[in-house]
């Protein structure tokens, strides 16, 4: 009975996984349409479950000196449903999209090179359950 | 028999759930806005990279731009050799290759080399092929490239594009191995370019942007780690010991307030970084990336 239960959590799990693979595919999907062609792609997708608004994916990544960056975050199917920060390595925060109502793009100009940390997590106020973010990276020199 | 018979009874019954399951999904799918049903710890970690951190490698095209614009001319010698894709024989010696060979590209349309882009591309698309990944680098998209080979700027734009839609697909289906591996042998060429280029041409933005490099060099040692096969761990200890290199170079911090402009919605970053690096690390480093470039582009087929 054991087994059994335990291959019915695999399959459930795989199918879950599936689920959620499917719906992160979508969202990228619509994300996309914020990283322009004047920005190239960094060739790489940002995806994460959040099981609900308390929790934040964290990722760290170098902004490199005279680039123009810009990122794109989405949940959902519609804008604004994601709150992206970003901070420099000592934890200052250089900008949050929370203070500009959500904007689902914002670029930066970026003069000299800076490891930053991005952290996203699902607005609690327009989505109150657990759902998948998205961020895209797209870039351009000066 | 009898206990045969149990065991594939349980098995339909198995895939009689699952398929109720996809079943039901499918029906939710067009009213589903972004709710999922609660879950167990252990989903969420297979959707996070390492230990819930997500980890970004530097995109090699970002690098060749950066050569181009500091006037370093084309030089193809620096590139690795389009046809040896039937060398590579195992998947991860084909991935690794696969983000070299994507580089390559990358290099090559910047530098208008349009009959060279032609046979990255064409090995590109071989190597996917035998991935299994085919899908990933779908006839529509390399018929896009195709057609846009001439025009530099948009090479660049498709190349990430086509690299970021072969990282979703190898994602989705959990092939994130893979995926990092691509990554770590995009990396690896992108170190390769800049070494060759500040060597003929000694300019500080190419020094500065190799020193840069120390975050990029340990999220790619991290995303690696979580890989035990022999082959990928051999590349990770390497690069370990290139982190060790790095470890002497000096990356000082200053923070100045950033200025955003709501309106443009755009946000300048002030903050400044000061790099130290010798000679002496950046001749280790560049032996040490010829090692491991070497490692995974030289076979003995």
């Amino acid at each position: 009975m054991k087994k059994f239960i335990l291959a019915l959590s695999l399959v459930l799990s795989g199918a879950f996984m599936s689920r959620i693979n499917a719906q992160c595919d979508t969202i990228a999907s619509i994300c996309t349409k914020h990283i322009i062609s004047s920005f190239i792609s960094d060739g790489q997708q940002y995806r994460s479950l959040l099981l609900n608004s308390e929790e934040y994916a964290e990722f760290r990544t170098t902004f490199f000196g005279e680039t123009t960056y810009r990122i794109a975050a989405c949940s959902g199917r519609a804008d604004g449903n994601l709150i992206f920060t970003i901070y420099d390595p000592e934890r200052n925060p250089l900008f949050s999209n929370k203070n500009q109502q959500n904007a689902p793009y914002w670029d930066f100009k970026v003069k000299s090179t800076v490891e930053v940390i991005i952290e996203a997590q699902l607005d609690g106020k327009k989505n109150p359950g657990s759902g998948c973010a998205v961020i895209l990276i797209g870039f351009k020199q000066k | 028999m009898k206990i045969l018979e149990r065991k594939l009874n349980r098995s339909l019954v198995i895939l009689m759930l699952a398929s109720g399951f996809f079943a039901s999904c499918e029906d939710k799918k067009e009213e589903d806005k972004d709710d999922l049903v609660e879950t167990a710890d252990t989903v969420k970690t297979a959707v996070l990279n390492v230990n819930g951190e997500l980890f970004s490698v530097p995109s090699p095209i970002q690098t060749a731009l950066l050569i181009q614009k500091t006037g370093v001319s084309y030089d193809k010698s620096v590139l690795s050799v389009s046809n040896k894709v039937n060398n590579f024989s195992t998947d991860y010696s084909r991935a690794f290759n696969l983000g070299i060979y994507g580089a390559d590209l990358g290099y090559v349309s910047l530098y208008n080399q349009t009959q060279d882009a032609l046979s990255y591309l064409t090995a590109i698309k071989q190597l996917s092929d035998k991935l299994g990944i085919s899908a990933a680098f779908d006839a529509a998209t390399m018929e896009r490239l195709s057609k846009n080979i001439t025009n530099k700027d948009s090479m660049m734009v498709l190349v990430g594009l086509a690299y970021r839609s072969s990282d979703s697909y190898l994602k989705n289906n959990r092939r994130n191995d893979i995926s990092t591996v691509i990554l770590a042998g995009g990396w690896i060429e992108s170190m390769h370019f800049s070494m060759a280029a500040y060597k003929s041409k000694p300019d500080a933005t190419i020094r500065e942007r190799i020193a840069e490099q120390k975050q990029a060099l340990n999220s790619l040692i991290k995303i690696l780690g979580s890989n035990t096969s022999p082959e990928v761990t051999e590349i990770t200890t390497l690069l370990s010991d290139l982190s060790k290199i790095y470890e002497g170079v000096k990356l000082t911090y200053k923070y100045v307030p950033p200025t955003t402009d709501s309106i443009h919605k755009i946000t300048t970053i002030n903050s400044i970084t000061e790099v130290v690096i010798s000679d002496e690390q950046l001749s280790q480093i560049a032996a040490k990336v010829n090692e491991i470039r070497n490692k995974i582009t030289i076979t003995t087929k």
